[in-house]
């Protein structure tokens, strides 16, 4: 088997190649279109912005197209990288080796909409928004809904098995997809389910359940052509219910009561520690008629039918008030909510130590962790990150989000959100090592409390992936090598993500 | 300013040799450097679904986060300006990004921002055309024939022939009242009006007239300035703008009614930057004006419209200037009319493709534009889409056609209201 430690080189041959099989528009090489294509939002070592640009930009609009670069890419062993709306918080879709950055953004079109069986089929170039207007008319709605909400798209959702904020309520991507049309690395097209081949059906034991398998892969084994996707009546009521705490520790025991109420119309539940609100007052407006005494602050939103909701509400309410919750009031409750895609992106600008106020880039830490362990995490996640704020001075802590993270239910596991502000325009390899060094520190600590490195951005980045063996130490990593050889023997798809670099070296010194 | 007219036009061909080149492009580098690292640093493209162009085009290269990320690349060496500057032609300056970006939103009020990526593209298109690097012929011929026509070459978008200066005000000559030149209050006659769109000025002059308000038009109106600007020729720009603020000194001029949104920015946005607020009259949108006449109750609709019609909020108005009131509560006004509203803020992502010299440089993807704009009004069920930007109404009009949907200006419906085409 070739190995492929060292990337062929994109050569005239390659993009001539490109070029027959899909049409000269579709390839780009000049250098707008590879810059638009460099990075995502992740913290970025912008010093060497060109080390990640990718070699040429590929626009297919169909799985015929995509299948026949991931042939090409084969035939000259050059990388391919997928890339969707490049609003992922983990650098999925950045070109580590540069070679061919494959842009699925022009297959936007809905294929079908099935009100009977409650299923849209989907390229997966589209947005959710945009779906979302498209279905109004027809009373349903595609739950997902990130913080990127308006901007991030399908595909992309799938390739990095995403979060969504009413996730509790309907599930995540994953619990949404239905059926997958994929390409795999060596070109052949093939349709997947949850077990069986049937497009529509939600629940099936016939044969592997395969399509888990290309959910969160970061585009390290196929890349998604097609998807059938749920659909859920729309909600009639939407309410959102923001409570204040006197401490971190009042508000973490009325999360952990909130999330186990068993209500079925929670959508979501989420815990800002006293590092976030003294953020949010000191940034955000919204946030600075907050009474001194708020130290934490817990939102919850009930979605359903007006009934369900009106009646979870008042159980929900006596379950803040008895763990020490003080309402917030409608406006910021109803207003919070509804810029929540917004706000809960945008940190945007952050302070030096002295308080000048700069552009800062935005790390979302988004470990899975386990409720027993949140305040552990928090004390040392914090401690991490204010020991390089003294030492570096060019980042900001704005402090840390608890959201729950199970699907149809608030318990569990939480995705934990540390936003550390990283100052890009001052950045060199000193301080960008510096940076990295911070996230492995986090890392480190996520996995003494048995957490999950990610919750739904991915593993990819420096920091974190090089700690995938580590937390998938009990041959899930050895299993995951092996997939990756098998789908994709010469290593062209989004190479080296996830650590799977492994897999070939693995294979060329016979470990 | 003096009161004489300058009389050398500017050239549009650019004498900047190569070595120019760097020091253009790092004069650019500077000026949006801090705004460029707001949006890399953030880089969360929540503008790129509202942004028209990149609604058809789907392509990443077109948005305002790769306007940005270009200058951070140029800043760090990883890119020339001759290597991205072409993709800034890939904008109709409608200004939906600016208000959707996350920095706008929400730093805006603690630290006095917005992200100003119409003036990015602006500026971008200057530094290009300053370096000669002819990216763009037809913006260069456009506003080539514009310095020999003085109004913009509207009536021939294939060949680009300059229209005849002599005949600027001909729209007026059936009307069944003189208009005087001169005077405190000026009617300016946008290019696209008082060349083609001739309905238009001849509505606004009567419902003007019968509002009993006294009114001329200039000695010689040139055009605004606005499209050289915003196709990179800042200098023809401020040629065509001494012109007419000169020309109004005279005129004695203390109010301008200004009937389409391109010229209204251009006279509150462009010339405060050329001219000290004294040498400015005051201007007058006239749906603001219109809208003004309702309340006063000096002017009445008498005849009924039955339509059943929606509204496309004129970019410059709405997202660039905050205005979509006015409009509406005319609309609310028309006896007889079904108005179906679509709410402005989903009008940032609406566009007719016609703003920013877009249909001159890229007229596929400005009808593209217009095709989308008409197909979402089509969606409503309504007969007709009523504009208030002449500029819009000929490719919406075109696709409408396509469409069979019927395209109105809001000001000729005023007239018909009023009764003034009886």
């Amino acid at each position: 088997m070739a190995t492929l430690t060292v990337p062929n080189p994109v050569t005239d041959k390659v993009i001539t190649a490109l070029e027959q099989a899909i049409g000269k528009e579709k390839v780009r090489t000049d250098l707008g279109a590879r810059i638009a294509r460099t990075r995502v939002p992740a913290p970025f070592p912008v010093h060497r912005f060109a080390d990640y640009m990718p070699d040429v930009v590929v626009l297919p609009e169909s799985a015929e197209e995509v299948s026949a670069i991931l042939r090409i890419a084969n035939q000259f062993r050059v990388p391919v990288v997928p890339r969707a709306g490049g609003t992922g918080l983990a650098d999925g879709a950045v070109p580590l080796h540069k070679g061919i950055l494959l842009d699925i953004k022009k297959m936007n079109k809905i294929l079908e909409l099935d009100l009977v069986n409650r299923t849209v089929t989907v390229q997966p170039g589209l947005n959710m928004l945009k779906l979302n207007e498209y279905l109004a008319p027809y009373g349903v709605f595609y739950p997902d809904d990130p913080a990127s909400y308006p901007v991030s798209i399908i595909g992309g959702r799938i390739g990095t098995s995403g979060w969504s904020l009413i996730g509790s309520r309907y599930g995540h991507t994953r619990d949404l997809v239905i059926s997958l049309q994929v390409v795999l690395p060596t070109g052949e097209i093939v349709r997947l389910s949850d077990g069986g081949g049937a497009p529509k059906v939600r629940k099936a034991s016939t044969g592997y359940n395969l399509k888990q398998l290309f959910i969160g892969t970061q585009g390290t084994l196929g890349v998604v052509t097609e998807a059938t996707l749920e659909l859920f009546p729309k909600p009639e009521a939407e309410l959102a219910a923001f409570f204040g705490y006197e401490s971190f520790e009042d508000a973490y025991r009325s999360t952990g009561a909130l999330s186990t109420s068993g209500l079925g119309t929670l959508a979501a539940v989420i815990l800002f520690d006293e590092r976030k609100v003294d953020y949010l007052r000191r940034d955000d407006e919204a946030y600075i008629p907050l009474p001194e005494r708020i130290k934490a602050v817990v939102a919850t939103a009930l979605y359903g039918v007006e009934e369900e909701v009106r009646a979870a509400a008042n159980r929900l309410f006596r379950i803040a008030k008895e763990t020490g919750g003080e309402y917030l009031g409608d406006e910021l409750s109803a207003g919070d909510w509804a810029s929540r895609h917004d706000r809960y992106a945008t940190p945007l600008h952050g302070r030096l130590p002295d308080g000048t106020v700069v552009p800062m880039s935005w790390h979302c830490e988004d470990a899975a962790i386990i409720y027993s362990e949140l305040p552990a995490i928090k004390q040392k996640w914090h401690e991490i990150t204010d020991r390089y704020i003294q030492k570096y001075g060019i980042f900001d802590n704005w402090g840390m989000f608890f959201y729950s993270n199970n699907p149809y239910k608030g318990w569990g596991d939480y995705l934990v959100e540390i936003d550390i502000g990283i100052w890009e325009q001052a950045l060199n390899e000193e301080t960008w090592q510096a940076w990295v060094n911070l996230k492995r520190e986090i890392t480190q600590a996520t996995l003494e409390h048995q957490g999950s490195i990610s919750a739904c951005h991915g593993a990819c980045r420096e920091g974190d992936a090089e700690f995938i063996p580590v937390e998938l130490r009990e041959g899930g990593f050895e299993l995951m090598k092996k997939i990756k050889r098998l789908l994709d023997p010469n290593n062209i798809l989004n190479p080296s993500k996830n650590y799977l670099h492994l897999a070939y070296i693995d294979e060329e010194v016979g470990v | 300013m003096s009161d004489e007219i300058r009389t050398t036009q500017p050239e549009t061909a650019s004498a900047n040799g190569h070595d120019g080149v760097r020091e253009i492009e790092q004069e650019f580098v500077r000026g949006h450097l801090l705004q460029a690292y707001g949006c890399f640093s953030s880089g969360h493209k929540f503008c790129r679904e509202v942004c028209p162009v990149y609604q058809v085009t789907r392509n990443e290269q077109h948005t305002p986060t790769a306007f940005h990320a270009n200058v951070v690349a140029m800043e760090k060496g990883a890119a020339r300006l001759e290597d991205v500057a072409e993709n800034y032609s890939y904008c109709t300056l409608c200004g939906g990004c600016e208000l959707r970006c996350p920095n706008t939103l929400f730093v805006g009020d603690f630290y006095r921002n917005r992200t100003r990526t119409v003036k990015l593209v602006q500026d971008m298109r200057a530094a290009a055309n300053k370096a000669g690097l002819g990216l763009w012929p037809q913006w260069q011929r456009w506003v080539e024939a514009t310095m020999v026509g003085k109004n913009e070459p509207v009536l021939d978008y294939q060949n680009i022939q300059p229209v005849d200066p002599n005949r600027v005000a001909d729209w007026a000559k059936d009307l069944p009242f003189e208009i005087p030149k001169g005077g405190e209050n000026i009617l300016f006659v946008d290019c696209e009006a008082a060349y083609y769109r001739t309905s238009l000025p001849k509505a606004v002059a009567k419902i003007l007239h019968a509002a009993g308000v006294p009114f001329g038009l200039m000695y010689e109106q040139w055009c605004c300035g606005g499209p050289s600007l915003e196709m990179g020729y800042p200098d023809h720009a401020r040629y065509l703008a001494e012109h007419n603020v000169a020309d109004w000194k005279k005129a004695g001029a203390k109010r301008v009614f200004v009937l389409d949104p391109h010229d209204y920015i251009s006279f509150v946005d462009m010339y405060p930057q050329f001219f000290p607020p004294e040498e400015l009259p005051e201007f007058v949108f006239m749906i603001d004006f219109v809208a003004q006449l309702l309340d006063e109750g000096k002017i009445r609709f008498v005849k009924p419209i039955e339509k059943t019609v929606t509204y496309h909020d004129p970019c410059r108005m709405n997202k660039r200037l905050g205005k979509w009131e006015a409009p509406r509560k005319i609309l609310r006004a028309i006896p007889g009319l079904t108005f179906i509203d679509v709410d402005h803020v989903t009008q940032w992502a609406y566009c007719s493709g016609a703003g920013g010299g877009f249909a001159v440089e890229h007229p596929d993807l400005a009808k593209k534009i217009a095709d989308l704009r008409i197909s979402r009004a089509k969606e409503l069920n309504v007969e007709a889409l009523v504009s208030a930007c002449p500029w819009s109404e000929r490719p919406l009009t075109s696709s409408g056609r396509e469409q069979q949907l019927e395209v109105l200006d809001l000001l000729e419906m005023v007239a018909e209201a009023m009764g003034l085409n009886d």
